[in-house]
């Protein structure tokens, strides 16, 4: 369970003279739910409000703990428990192949070369990537990158799983193998996105707008709260 | 991103002879072949040093195309320092520069194309483990280089989309507008890979052995 109390992120302004920005304003949040959406139009604050929940950013007042752990004081502890997926997974996966990427995971938990790369394996059998293994990351479909990313993550063995926006670079046959592989997931999984399929996938949707929570509420009522404020904006 | 030919390639199983020999001996196999033609400069020294280390590679199983798969720019920086030693008017280090500095390029893909990243970061480690008491921590160090072997062609990718991005425009003519894009990408996907490891908890904890 991860919890928001009255957390706020400002960044300074970039001209003497300007205003400092607010990206997030007085949230307070408990995210116990098995899915959680993150709905917003762009530039709403929903990449801010995901990166706080382990601790890839810090508010500027208010506390985040996840499982326990503050993201300020603890922020080790906390990605331990809260793995992060990028819209880009080519920005996630750091090591040239498949297999080096997940080995790389495993090394903090797994002693023993062989038996990571062992279980490297086992883990990207178990998504059907194994075809996969030693191709280079940049030969990869953005699906195939998108699913070794959540592999990379998973072999961390985290118990919340953050993806910001996880199917805006995809096509409709990856988005569909994506979401099918979500669905199978233990973890609690948050996430944002633009597509309000994929949005209805959760049992929670938050809205976002200019840095605050306008509406919290299961996916029906709250996507439709967001496509009347878009259709009115 | 569409320059993404690797200077130093990466590693796909084979079962040649470089890729069943331990991590130690292909380092030490490595030095001793790049050392002597960087020191003595010669070009016997320059050829014996090609042959050797393009033999050792195709005799394990490597295919030439991907053996000397270096990338665009690898290979116009061979050519340009060749042409810049003949055009000074000394023909035998328009071999032996640009030839000595594709002997090392092929030496270290003896280790990169023939041992995966994980194995040489550990050996790394090991060889780097008697310096923990000055302060060195060879599990940051060894995460470093890999991550550098792992930045070459993202960086070359970037250099390549900035050229097209400023042919796009019809600027192609001058290469100083090339800086700045390349300058910030390289900033932010350092910034990036910082997230991503961030985002994993790696760099935040002790590796296992």
């Amino acid at each position: 369970m991860i919890q928001l109390e009255g957390v706020s992120v400002v960044v300074p302004a970039s001209r003497r003279g300007d205003a400092d920005r607010t990206l997030l304003s007085n949230v307070t949040l408990t995210l116990a739910e098995h899915r959680i959406c993150v709905i917003g139009a762009n530039g709403s604050g929903k990449s801010t409000l995901l990166r706080l929940l382990n601790g890839l950013r810090l508010p500027t007042s208010g506390t985040v703990t996840a499982g326990g752990f503050s993201t300020a004081d603890e922020g080790r502890q906390v990605r331990t428990k809260v793995g992060f997926i990028f819209t880009d997974p080519l920005a996630q996966l750091v090591m040239s192949t498949p297999i080096e990427d997940v080995e790389l995971s495993l090394r903090g938990r797994v002693k023993g070369r062989e038996n990571r790369s062992r279980q490297a394996m086992a883990l990207l059998e178990s998504r059907g990537l194994a075809h996969l293994a030693h191709q280079s990351i940049h030969d990869l479909s953005g699906g195939e990158r998108q699913l070794v990313a959540l592999t990379s993550v998973l072999a961390v063995e985290p118990e919340i799983i953050v993806a910001d926006e996880p199917t805006t670079l995809l096509d409709l046959r990856n988005k569909l193998a994506l979401r099918s592989t979500f669905s199978g997931l233990a973890q609690q999984l948050i996430y944002s996105t633009h597509d309000m399929e994929v949005a209805a996938d959760a049992s929670r949707v938050l809205v976002v707008d200019a840095g605050h929570i306008v509406a919290d509420d299961a996916p029906g009522p709250a996507i439709a709260f967001y496509e009347r404020a878009m259709a009115t904006a | 991103m569409n320059a993404h030919a690797n200077v130093l390639g990466f590693h796909e199983p084979g079962d040649g002879w470089l890729f069943r020999l331990p991590v130690g001996a292909k380092y030490l196999l490595m030095l001793a072949v790049v050392i002597p033609p960087l020191v003595l400069v010669r070009w016997p020294a320059t050829l014996t040093a090609l042959v050797l280390v393009v033999l050792f590679l195709l005799s394990s199983g490597i295919r030439p195309a991907k053996a000397l798969r270096l990338g665009w720019m690898m290979w116009g920086i061979l050519a340009t320092l060749a042409v810049f030693h003949l055009v000074t008017l000394a023909p035998v280090e328009a071999f032996v520069r640009p030839g000595n500095l594709l002997v090392a390029v092929l030496g270290a893909r003896m280790l990169t194309l023939t041992t995966p990243t994980p194995e040489l970061m550990d050996a790394l480690v090991w060889v780097l483990r008697p310096l923990r008491p000055v302060g060195v921590n060879p599990d940051q160090v060894a995460l470093a280089v890999a991550l550098m072997v792992r930045s070459i062609p993202y960086l070359m990718g970037t250099v390549d989309d900035a050229r097209m991005a400023v042919r796009a425009r019809g600027l192609e003519r001058n290469p100083a507008r090339l800086l700045t894009p390349v300058v910030i990408g390289a900033v932010a996907y350092a910034e990036r890979s910082g997230e991503a490891l961030a985002a994993r908890g790696i760099g935040e904890r002790p590796l296992a052995d």
